[in-house]
């Protein structure tokens, strides 16, 4: 084969699979990865391997972006328990603006689980549902965490005065996340 | 004919070099519609210059399953943005 662009189109996947190695951000590494599956289907199909091709685009970029992104969307997230009606005059703004940027650096998400009472709040963290909570106390807010590594990543971060941070000690450690 | 071809290609490393250098996720998402549709556009334009059916089907179907592929993905960042 005397076809010179086939080297010119062979170059693309090297720079592209650098470029998805280079991403720090897991959504960003999706779209890179979706970039890269296209440009492998280009490569296979110039080199005379349609069925490589199609299968590249159907199962690598279609089938495998779509699992992950719903894997990283639901496993990189801080999950804290709240109560409707502490929500409701706006005062905990302030807080959670706080603590989103504190999950936001390592690529996290934070949700607020919204609950109607307290005792819902505690089955809740006590059926491992969440992984923490924050209850406002007087003036001023307690946030309980039930995992180790979320709890010192806040402790070490947080430096709002409104807040007294605990860690909740598992009585039944047999199970660990 | 391999003039053209080159100079595609380096139509191709546009959205390629935006996606590298562009922070947001949406504008990243551009870059991807955009290097899908190229790249599948490139595989019909090699399959006519080969006269190759095989290879066609397979570019007409890549055309395809990359605009679905964005869709899915363009779905599940909007969501992530809502909560």
């Amino acid at each position: 084969m005397n076809e010179s662009y086939i080297y010119a189109i062979a170059a693309l996947l090297p720079l592209t699979s650098i470029m998805l190695v280079l991403q720090v951000n897991p959504y960003s590494a999706l779209v890179i990865r979706g970039i890269l599956g296209a440009v492998a289907a280009l490569l296979y199909a110039v080199l005379g391997a349609p069925d490589v091709a199609l299968t590249e685009a159907l199962v690598g970029t279609m089938l495998a972006i779509t699992l992950y992104a719903v894997a990283v969307r639901s496993s990189m997230v801080m999950r804290l328990g709240v109560l409707v009606k502490e929500g409701e005059d706006g005062s905990r703004g302030e807080l959670m603006t706080a603590l989103r940027s504190i999950v936001n650096k390592r690529q996290m998400r934070l949700e607020l689980v919204s609950y109607v009472d307290k005792e819902e709040l505690h089955t809740a963290l006590q059926d491992k549902d969440i992984h923490g909570t924050c209850l406002r106390e007087g003036e001023s807010y307690s946030i309980v965490m039930r995992l180790q590594r979320l709890y010192e990543m806040i402790q070490t971060e947080l430096v709002s005065s409104s807040a007294i941070l605990t860690y909740l000690e598992n009585s039944d450690s047999q199970e660990k996340h | 004919m391999s003039l053209l071809l080159i100079a595609m290609i380096l139509v191709l490393l546009i959205p390629l070099y935006d996606a590298w250098k562009n922070d947001n996720i949406w504008q990243k998402m551009l870059a991807f519609a955009s290097i899908s549709t190229k790249t599948a556009i490139l595989i019909l334009f090699i399959s006519v210059l080969r006269d190759d059916w095989a290879i066609g089907i397979v570019g007409a179907i890549v055309l395809t399953v990359g605009n679905a592929a964005l869709m899915l993905l363009a779905n599940i960042i909007k969501r992530m943005n809502e909560t």
